[in-house]
């Protein structure tokens, strides 16, 4: 974003890696206003458990319990889940595009468009489960070898959203757990070093700390930081997002394909799908922008989220608000210009039938609030903000109603034109979802860093001045090599940095040495892309894992649709082709996203050498700091022409202001 | 700095990894096969009767017709289980003071049909009709087995759907001639690949297309 977007600074210029490190750990490890977070949690707990209340009626009743028994046959069930899935889908798109673009700005709000993404994705998950009559035999639409010798209709949408869900999930949780994983290496160091402080101070919770730093360390998987780390870890990030947009296209119009492709009223339009991805992207946004304020206000995050911020978000909004308003415009003109009268007495009963109220609020909900965000004042007032982003969620909600909903009262047979009103179990069947998602969020509130670490540290480097400064103090200091040699076997020589740049020209300086004798790595809490060249790492790419699983999971998934529907289950099915291919690409895209994606991750834990909890590099002094604010060289010895003094010598004697470390130390093994 | 984790840490984790891997894998493949194994089918296991009639002896040994006790077979959707009547047709000449025929005259006397446990059961969404199979050329043993070498009487085959479509996609392979249809030894002759399509068509079956049709069996 350049400097032509008002509000000031995208983060404070007095902010340093270190503080953002202390600002954003604070809250899971210290839990501040954890008496709201408990009443918060009191009442999302409450939805839940009318959740489970609702399911365990579903489930003895059926699905007849949502006054279902007319033509509306799916009741909110579908609304909900398109809504849920929509959401998901429209913070995925965010968090992937900024990521893909490279908003330097993006720490703010990815991290909580991922977490939303992810848990929305869980509450529309559960409900094509739920409004099965026998939800226990969920697995029969998927593809695998039983004993009725049947495929699943390959030809069939409700497959492509069976593959679509499944392979959503995988990309959200994987999306989400890559960009919070150097975020967990942090909280492990933090927690580690309160754990150790209070064993030291014999403190009664000493136990409990320990533990937390342990669970802390166990999703961090090891993560050291590692310059080889960081390269696999920010390609794989990027291809991830890449392969996570690709395939919200791909789930937003298979769904409203599904609608559209059918020849009822008020669906059977091309616009469709494309309205479908507009106000599915728009309430992700909004949703997104009503979580990152709340998140402002009660934790005090104002040095992170910026105006800006604010700003940016504002800006979005109002561009999908026209988009959204367009695409309302577009279906009217379009259908009073068609001439079909179906269409027509569609868009009447819309706005003046049994729901009206409905599609008043979609309308009203989704055009008109994001129109106050043509003021500057208003993008930056976080009120307004979060107003607005509830109003599109809200609005958004009534518009699948609506969609579905009018459409589908009015049978073709007049005699099953019975009336539909939404009822108690149908609304807490939704509060319920609402509730599994809120509970969810809770918790990752409490117990995860809400905003991305890395990413603002990354953004602190490059504008914070206060950053750049204290990485220019701490380099005056003169180090020399530790007097006391270690007696215990030597597993290499480390040396302390205070920037990336004095990192890259040690390495630099001691890259001469050899690769035959010692192996050389940079360790430091960013991306350590200057150190790249040095360590011969340069050029080393994650694409073509990530290319060859996508392929070959595409490929393999578009075989098993033409042997399964061409050959081994030959079944006639309203005069379609033995090889309806172009059926068979939409859940192959989708699993081809899935199977790159599980490729990558793969990648990245075997290329860089992961998980390893226990690992000596963990035995440099300070190097907890290697999440914080400290960058790290580490020289391991490789065979029995290692030379540690000549390491030291050679860094000691480097010029202060390029790459004299702070610390020059020798690390057993 | 002192390490979080000890060395041993680390094979628990992979260990803890992998164990997810193989139950991940692992698990669906043992219910699939639980689903599959006799246990859960009953092929092969001849339960307890109300006493040890014995296929072998009657039909094998004897040489009685299926057809003597299971009246219906050629003209009705149920074969026919016998009533106690059919037994005594014999039993009131022969053998009439076993011990092991006591069950088949009290309920003679009584007039309280045996209650036998049943083998070959389809669930209540399969249509199924014995006369149309056996009158357009499918045998006994197709489906129940060679019953005339069974001493205790037991399931031959678990009536899994995949089972009834591997002829409906492809009778030719299964179709007898009129007189082998009570053969219980029946193998496929030599000709089957050319006598199978002429019988086929003789009986107007049409197999694949119209027999694959989920309205044939879910009505």
């Amino acid at each position: 974003m350049s400097g032509a977007v008002a509000g000031g600074p995208l983060i404070r210029p007095d902010e340093t890696l270190q503080g953002i490190g202390g600002a954003v750990t604070a809250i899971p490890l210290t839990h501040p206003g954890n008496r709201r977070w408990w009443i918060a949690f009191a009442g999302a707990g409450a939805l839940l458990g009318l959740f489970a209340v609702t399911l365990a009626y579903l489930l003895y009743a059926g699905p007849g319990i949502w006054a279902n028994n007319n033509a509306v046959v799916w009741a909110l069930d579908i609304a909900s889940y398109d809504w849920w899935i929509g959401v998901a889908s429209g913070s995925l798109l965010v968090s992937g595009i900024l990521l893909l673009l490279g908003a330097e700005w993006r720490g703010a709000v990815n991290r909580v468009a991922e977490t939303l993404a992810l848990l929305a994705t869980a509450s529309a998950g559960l409900y094509p489960i739920i409004h099965l009559g026998r939800p226990w035999f969920f697995f029969w639409n998927l593809p695998y070898p039983n004993t009725y010798d049947l495929w699943p209709q390959f030809r069939s949408p409700l497959l492509w959203d069976a593959i679509d869900i499944v392979s959503f999930l995988v990309i959200c949780v994987s999306l989400w757990f890559i960009g919070l994983l150097p975020d967990l290496a942090t909280l492990r160091d933090r927690a580690f070093a309160e754990a150790t402080r209070q064993a030291d101070a014999k403190a009664p919770t000493r136990g409990r700390a320990l533990l937390r730093a342990q669970v802390y360390g166990l999703f961090a998987s090891g993560w050291r930081g590692s310059a080889a780390h960081w390269q696999i870890w920010v390609q794989a990030y990027q291809t991830v997002a890449l392969l996570g947009v690709l395939l919200v296209v791909s789930v937003q119009t298979g769904a409203s394909v599904m609608l559209a492709g059918s020849l009822m009223p008020g669906w059977h339009s091309t616009l469709l799908p494309v309205s479908f991805l507009v106000n599915a992207v728009y309430s992700g946004v909004g949703v997104t922008a009503v979580i990152v304020m709340l998140i402002r206000v009660v934790y005090g995050l104002d040095a992170l989220v910026t105006p800006r911020h604010l700003d940016v978000l504002g800006r979005l909004l109002l561009c999908l608000g026209c988009a959204s308003a367009y695409c309302y415009a577009a279906e009217a003109f379009d259908t009073v210009l068609s001439g079909d009268a179906q269409a027509r007495a569609v868009l009447v009963r819309r706005l003046t039938g049994d729901h009206a109220l409905v599609s008043w609020t979609a309308v009203l909900g989704l055009v008109l609030p994001a129109q106050i965000l043509w003021s500057a004042r208003a993008r930056t007032a976080p009120l307004a903000l979060a107003a607005v982003g509830l109003l599109v969620a809200v609005g958004a909600y009534a518009d699948h109603v609506m969609v579905l909903v009018v459409t589908l009262t009015q049978d073709f047979l007049p005699s099953s034109r019975l009336p539909y009103t939404v009822d108690l179990w149908g609304i807490a069947t939704f509060a319920g979802s609402v509730g599994l998602f809120l509970t969810l969020l809770l918790l990752f509130l409490r117990y995860l860093p809400a905003v991305s670490i890395v990413e603002s540290r990354r953004l602190a480097l490059a504008e914070a001045p206060a950053a750049q400064e204290e990485a220019r103090a701490a380099t005056s200091r003169a180090a020399r090599p530790a007097e006391n040699p270690v007696a215990a076997p030597l597993w290499g020589v480390s040396a302390t940095f205070a920037s990336q740049a004095d990192l890259a020209a040690a390495l630099q300086a001691v890259s001469g040495i050899g690769h035959d004798h010692a192996r050389l790595d940079g360790h430091g809490p960013v991306p350590l892309p200057r150190t790249l060249r040095a360590l011969g790492l340069e050029g080393r790419s994650i694409l073509p894992y990530a290319l060859a699983g996508a392929l070959l999971g595409g490929a393999g998934f578009f075989a098993l649709c033409v042997y399964a529907t061409a050959y081994d289950y030959v079944f006639l099915i309203g005069g379609r082709p033995r090889l309806s291919w172009p059926s068979f690409v939409v859940p192959s895209i989708s699993f081809a996203m899935m199977a790159g994606c599980v490729a990558i991750h793969l990648a990245l834990l075997v290329l860089n050498r992961l998980p390893r909890l226990n690992h000596p590099a963990f035995n440099i002094p300070g190097f907890l700091r290697a999440s914080d604010d400290r960058f790290f060289l580490s020289a391991e010895a490789r065979g029995d022409r290692f030379d540690a003094a000549r390491i030291e010598r050679r860094l000691a004697g480097l010029p202060a202001e390029a790459g004299r470390p702070i610390e020059i130390r020798r690390i057993p093994r | 700095m002192a390490q979080l984790f000890t060395p041993g840490a680390d094979a628990l984790y992979r260990l803890a990894l992998m164990t997810g891997v193989a139950c991940l894998v692992g698990l669906p493949v043992l219910a699939a096969g639980i689903v599959r194994s006799n246990y859960v089918t009953g092929v092969g296991i001849a339960p307890a009767q109300p006493l040890p009639f014995s296929h072998k002896h009657h039909s094998g040994e004897l040489g009685i017709d299926c057809r003597y006790c299971h009246t219906t077979v050629e003209r009705e959707a149920t074969a026919g289980i016998p009533p106690t009547q059919t037994c005594m047709t014999c039993h009131t000449q022969i053998w009439t003071g076993s011990d092991m025929l006591k069950p088949v005259r009290d309920s003679y006397a009584q007039d309280k049909p045996l209650e036998w446990k049943r083998l070959n059961k389809l669930p209540q969404y399969v249509y199924y009709n014995h006369s149309v199979h056996v009158t357009k050329g499918i045998g006994c043993s197709t489906c129940h087995g060679d019953v005339t070498s069974m001493q205790m009487t037991y399931r031959a085959n678990a009536f899994e759907m995949r089972f009834c479509l591997d002829c409906h996609r492809a009778p030719e392979k299964y179709v007898r001639a009129p007189d082998q249809v009570w053969n219980m030894t029946w193998t496929p002759p030599a000709d089957q690949a050319t006598l199978g399509p002429k019988l086929v068509a003789q009986n107007h079956i049409r197999g694949g297309e119209r027999l694959t049709e989920c309205g044939i069996c879910h009505r």
